[in-house]
């Protein structure tokens, strides 16, 4: 049985460097920077005051039925809009002839935000004597809080808006591996595609934690950048000075469908699904396997389900999140599975310039490799300065890079230790 | 490579009614209910006050002895996760890491993780305390917390709450260095992990994997939601009889927590360890309800095209089905949403097939209940039983199942198991009776 091929045929996205893919390719070559002092919430006095926020979007006037979608929080109202943009270039808007029920739909999104002003404002409420006083939570809660605002803050409800927007009636499916998330479900949905369970599939992620207790979560954990004195070059994967991540929102959707369908309906096709792996490091919720070998693991099944030997890859869409651990790990386990040929592959992080839109990023990081292949340009790593003797690729440091692609790897780690890699060609 | 067959080896539940198989079944038979007046906080003004709460339950006997300070950090939906791994794993032989690192009877790498979670609820005492000393004239004061409040906060708090946190302690717990999942959706999520990890062991990923999920939304952000939905049933007389799916006199769901998991083998790699096996995983559909998203509608998430699909997986027809086992969340209008979709996708044999469903047991576990009703779903194949449904006495007017509140003897070659959620997804298997 020769297996479907499973193709990409349409993509869209929401972040903080553009609000559809073609802005934020432009965004990305001119190396912007996405970050700045966050407005979303008062962060004045956190030790993070910046993120990288989306700016400028209007839900309401961008969206063709925003009214429809009127409790959509923030992350759900930017799934929409990337999702419609990759529907309407798939061009499966247009066809008729499409089984809804063998339309899936299979997310990496992330969690809603809590109704901050009202949660927050009840635990003070109703504090006695060091303790709450349920019986006043209650009350207050149930006059003030609100069912919509309640219910969107479920994981699957992306999922849901998405499924009515397009009249998904096939499976669906949401996964939420943190940082990993998006990756894995484009990965997923692939399998989903190559097995025949459906014809087409919508995928991608979307998040944001830019709020209160996101920021306070991370700030915690010490794993943001505190540079709050240079905002916009605070993000620096694989530069000596790095120190953390810096937090992003936004979404990006992918169409994939069987290469049969695409070709009998005259769809452009963006880039081949070749191979999909992952792993877990197994080793510690609060770090990473300091040798690399669950993220190596995850490299070399995908590797093993494309068919590729590591000599075929020729770029790395890293997860280089800009954390002392994560990027001198992912440099470790690149170099193991990639031997003697590591420095000769060219590996960058966007997130340099895009942040860390945690379960939105994968999905985002694999639009950029689509675009690497068809443009023949690789983004680069920006605000690379200062050399790390324990990260010592190629990282395209500052100016995006001529380079003919036809076969690229991207990479995503959760955290936790939940590993997952894509690769994916020009179209066939 | 469709040719790698998929036995269920090991089966770990904690729920309401018993914490492991062998005292979830038991009960089930005696047609007991594990639901009581909540201990674990007072529901206030809210018109629900009974839960199916565990009984005597710590995570703290159920991890491995170097591991116990992380049981800190595990809000209640991953302590209950990572106590039905131990079980599971216990339950079907394979020793894994927690044994010890050379102890492990499985190469880690081929051995997978996918539990299914909901949205954490951080536990309101704990971040309540930390607020409150950001407070000025009676007022959050946002400054405050930023420069200071917050270090009240366990440097940890984060990761206590975040869903795929129950894959993550299960896979470091017992060395399980193989692909792994968290599926959100609902109480869709057991049976669509299972589905994929089913799929897993299909293509070779791995030859063992950790499949199904874990949920307590028994807590006052769970109970808020679920009162906002309106999907809850008022305290009656009796909570014991509080929950009654199908039955006429249906008129809500009860919170429950618990969850359940299973362990997925590759077929031939059990039986060359000589393996317990209880049933066979043979088939697997999902779907979903373009409605769903308005969650003021009642929805079954597509159960139907769900149960089509799992039917058509398994190359099987509805008639050779020997059990269905409902999801019956007791909330009158789902209930007979669901009864409909069981006709839709089974036809006539809907109603002669027997039929069952936990909830009127041990409440609604949300991402808990597929892995439990699986596990029930492979007791019932492997004993060749019928559970009673609990607290069933007189069908509905649109329920046509075929349900009984005493346990049955039974024929039964293959059992179909669906769920849905809030939201609108869906997920059904097909499990089948597993002879050498």
């Amino acid at each position: 049985m020769t297996r479907r091929r499973v193709v990409i045929t349409g993509m869209g996205t929401v972040n903080p460097l553009g609000h559809d893919v073609e802005s934020t390719w432009r965004a990305l070559l001119a190396c912007e920077s996405g970050l700045a002092k966050t407005t979303l919430f008062d962060a004045s006095s956190y030790p993070t005051t910046f993120s990288a926020e989306v700016k400028g979007y209007d839900f309401a006037r961008q969206f063709p039925n925003a009214s429809r979608h009127r409790h959509a929080g923030r992350h759900c109202q930017f799934a929409l809009g990337a999702a419609m943009q990759a529907w309407r270039e798939s061009g499966l808007d247009d066809y008729k002839e499409l089984d809804r029920s063998r339309l899936g739909v299979y997310l990496g999104s992330g969690e809603g935000s809590l109704d901050f002003d009202n949660f927050t404002s009840l635990l003070v409420d109703a504090w006695r004597d060091g303790r709450l006083d349920t019986v006043r939570w209650s009350q207050l809660a149930l006059a003030k809080m609100d069912l919509h605002r309640e219910t969107e803050q479920e994981s699957n409800m992306v999922l849901a808006h998405l499924a009515g927007e397009f009249g998904v009636a096939g499976p669906a499916f949401n996964v939420l591996t943190a940082c990993a998330a998006s990756t894995q479900a484009i990965g997923e949905a692939a399998m989903q595609v190559r097995r025949g369970d459906v014809d087409a599939i919508i995928t991608g992620g979307a998040h944001s934690m830019i709020h209160p207790y996101g920021v306070t979560g991370f700030n915690r954990l010490t794993a943001l950048s505190v540079r709050n004195d240079e905002i916009s070059t605070a993000s620096r994967p694989f530069d000596l000075t790095r120190d953390g991540f810096v937090l992003g929102e936004g979404a990006s959707i992918l169409i994939l469908e069987d290469y049969g369908l695409a070709r009998r309906r005259g769809a452009r096709i963006l880039a081949e699904v070749l191979g999909y792996g992952a792993s877990a490091d197994a080793f510690r919720i609060t770090d990473q396997d300091p040798a690399g070998a669950g993220a190596a693991a995850s490299m070399r099944a995908a590797l093993d389900d494309s068919g590729c030997s590591p000599g075929d890859i020729q770029y790395i869409s890293a997860h280089g999140t800009g954390t002392k651990q994560n990027d001198s790990v992912e440099t470790k386990a690149v170099k193991a599975v990639f031997g003697d040929l590591a420095g000769k592959v060219p590996v960058s992080s966007v997130k340099s310039s895009l942040g860390h839109l945690i379960a939105a990023a994968g999905a985002t990081e694999l639009i950029t490799c689509v675009l690497a292949i068809r443009d023949g340009i690789l983004p680069p790593t920006t605000h690379y300065r200062t050399p790390d003797p324990e990260c010592d690729l190629d990282y395209i440091p500052n100016a995006p890079r001529k380079a003919t692609v036809r076969v690229c790897m991207s990479n995503s780690f959760g955290f936790g230790g939940q590993n997952n890699t894509l690769i994916i060609s020009a179209c066939p | 490579m469709a040719d790698r067959r998929v036995a269920i080896t090991g089966l770990g539940v904690v729920s309401p009614t018993g914490i492991g198989i062998k005292p979830l079944w038991e009960s089930l038979l005696n047609g007991k209910s594990g639901i009581r007046p909540i201990s674990l906080f007072d529901a206030g003004k809210f018109p629900c006050h009974i839960g199916g709460e565990l009984a005597d339950f710590s995570a703290r006997n159920f991890v491995p002895k170097d591991y116990r300070k992380a049981v800190k950090v595990m809000a209640r939906d991953i302590e209950i996760a990572v106590a039905a791994a131990n079980l599971a794993f216990g339950d079907s032989g394979i020793v894994t890491r927690s044994a010890g690192d050379d102890k492990m009877t499985i190469e880690p790498s081929r051995l997978g993780c996918n539990i299914g979670a909901g949205l954490i609820c951080s536990d309101l005492d704990e971040l309540g305390s930390a607020i409150n000393t950001s407070v000025a004239d009676g007022k959050f004061d946002i400054r405050a917390w930023g420069s200071q409040g917050m270090n009240n906060l366990t440097p940890l708090w984060l990761l206590k709450y975040l869903p795929n946190m129950l894959s993550c302690h299960v896979t470091i717990i017992h060395g399980a260095e193989g692909p792994s999942n968290t599926i959100t959706c609902g109480d869709a999520s057991g049976h669509l992990t299972v589905g994929e990890a089913a799929r897993l062991i299909e293509r070779g990923s791995v030859d063992a994997v950790i499949a199904g999920g874990a949920e307590s939304k028994l807590n006052l952000m769970g109970a808020l939601r679920q009162t906002l939905l309106n999907r809850l049933c008022p305290d009656g007389a009796s909570p014991q009889q509080a929950c009654r799916p199908f039955d006429v006199t249906a008129d809500g769901t009860v919170i429950g927590e618990g969850g359940g998991l299973l362990i997925l083998e590759e077929l031939t790699h059990a039986q060359a360890r000589g393996a317990r096996i209880y049933a066979e995983v043979v088939g697997f559909g999902g779907a979903c309800d373009p409605a769903g998203f308005d969650v003021t509608r009642p929805t079954v998430g597509g159960l139907a095209q769900a149960v089509a699909k799992a039917l058509a997986d398994a190359g099987i027809a509805a008639k050779d089905v020997g059990l269905i086992l409902a999801h019956g969340t007791a909330v009158a209008n789902e209930d007979a949403l669901e009864s409909a979709a069981w006709e839709q996708a089974m036809g006539e044999s809907a109603r002669t097939i027997p039929a069952t469903a936990v909830t009127g047991a041990i409440g609604s576990l949300f991402a808990g209940a597929g892995g439990v009703e699986l596990a029930v779903a492979a007791m019932a194949l492997h004993t060749q039983t019928v559970p009673p449904t609990v607290n069933f006495s007189t069908a509905a007017e649109f329920c046509h199942l075929n349900l009984s509140a005493q346990p049955r003897g039974a024929e039964i070659e293959h059992v179909v198991s669906g769920a849905f959620g809030t939201g609108g997804q869906s997920g059904a298997c097909i499990l089948r009776r597993y002879r050498k």
